[in-house]
């Protein structure tokens, strides 16, 4: 069963309270976070967010399609290295 | 690792009793394997023209020009098939190869050494790059992005940077330890409403 619409989007307080501060201050900053439950909100847009996987902070530019997404979907609790063959990266 | 080729495959023994291989797909696209042309081994002394047939299980049985019966496929066993860096066709600005990523040197704007890239993560965001810092164990992670790394200059070998704050540095924000605690606690409410 899907959450309540009437609650809102479950976010971690202090999420909020330093994703306000680093907007207000204008600092280009990671913001180190441990809460991989929170919604991403629209005031996230455009920040960066160290979104913790156990281990290290990965690092989360968030942009507009990630809306309504948990922080975790982002951040990885596995590394599998590979090789790099033909593999490409879009720098975004 | 020799830049002007890169490794796409291996063989993983023999397939049938008629000479032809097994072989592991390193690409990004597993069929792509057959389309880099001729492909050589570490050593570059042995190469071969390979026909895919069909995939397999494991991989993708194939043919390799020469190889002809089973022992001779099983020969090959454990081989690392190369293509020349060449044979991959070119990108779009703002696309690159992670085989031409890794091992750059990533210099912040100031022109002093940040690291070197050890690997290419994706995340289902931005991609991020491995950094190996000299005299620190840990690796960093930079984003792959236009705002954080603005230059990727592949002739000279360099990334130029504009890391955003406290990636490098770990400053230690007085508030982290309580985030922390409180991300395990209860301390979370829903969003305010408009």
């Amino acid at each position: 069963m899907s959450r309540s619409v009437w609650k809102g989007p479950f976010v971690d307080s202090y999420v909020l309270k330093k994703a306000e501060k680093t907007k207000e201050s204008g600092r280009n900053e990671v913001i180190k976070i441990w809460s991989r439950r929170s919604t991403i909100l629209p005031q996230f847009v455009g920040l960066t967010f160290g979104v913790y996987n156990g281990q290290k902070h990965i690092p989360v530019n968030v942009t507009e399609d990630m809306i309504g997404q948990k922080f975790g979907e982002y951040s990885p609790t596995r590394t599998y290295y590979g090789h790099a063959a033909d593999k490409k990266s879009k720098r975004k | 690792m020799s830049k002007d080729r890169v490794c796409v495959g291996a063989v993983a023994g023999a397939f049938g009793v008629r000479g032809e291989v097994r072989l592991k797909s390193f690409c990004a696209d597993p069929g792509a394997l057959g389309d880099y042309g001729p492909l050589s081994s570490e050593d570059g002394k042995q190469s071969w023209d390979v026909k895919i047939t069909r995939p397999v299980k494991t991989g993708f049985a194939a043919r390799l020009s020469g190889v002809t019966t089973k022992e001779g496929a099983d020969a090959l066993r454990g081989i690392r098939l190369y293509a020349p860096r060449d044979a991959l066709p070119a990108l779009p600005d703002d696309e690159f190869y992670h085989a031409d990523l890794i091992g750059l040197e990533v210099l912040d704007t100031g022109g002093a050494l940040l690291g070197k890239v050890k690997a290419v993560l994706e995340t289902g965001a931005n991609d991020i790059l491995e950094l190996h810092v000299p005299g620190q164990r840990e690796t960093v992670l930079l984003p792959f992005t236009r705002a954080v790394v603005p230059t990727v200059d592949l002739g000279a070998g360099r990334i130029i940077a504009d890391p955003p704050a406290g990636l490098f540095s770990d400053d230690g924000d007085p508030d982290d330890e309580g985030d922390r605690r409180q991300g395990r606690k209860a301390g979370a409410k829903g969003a305010p409403q408009d």
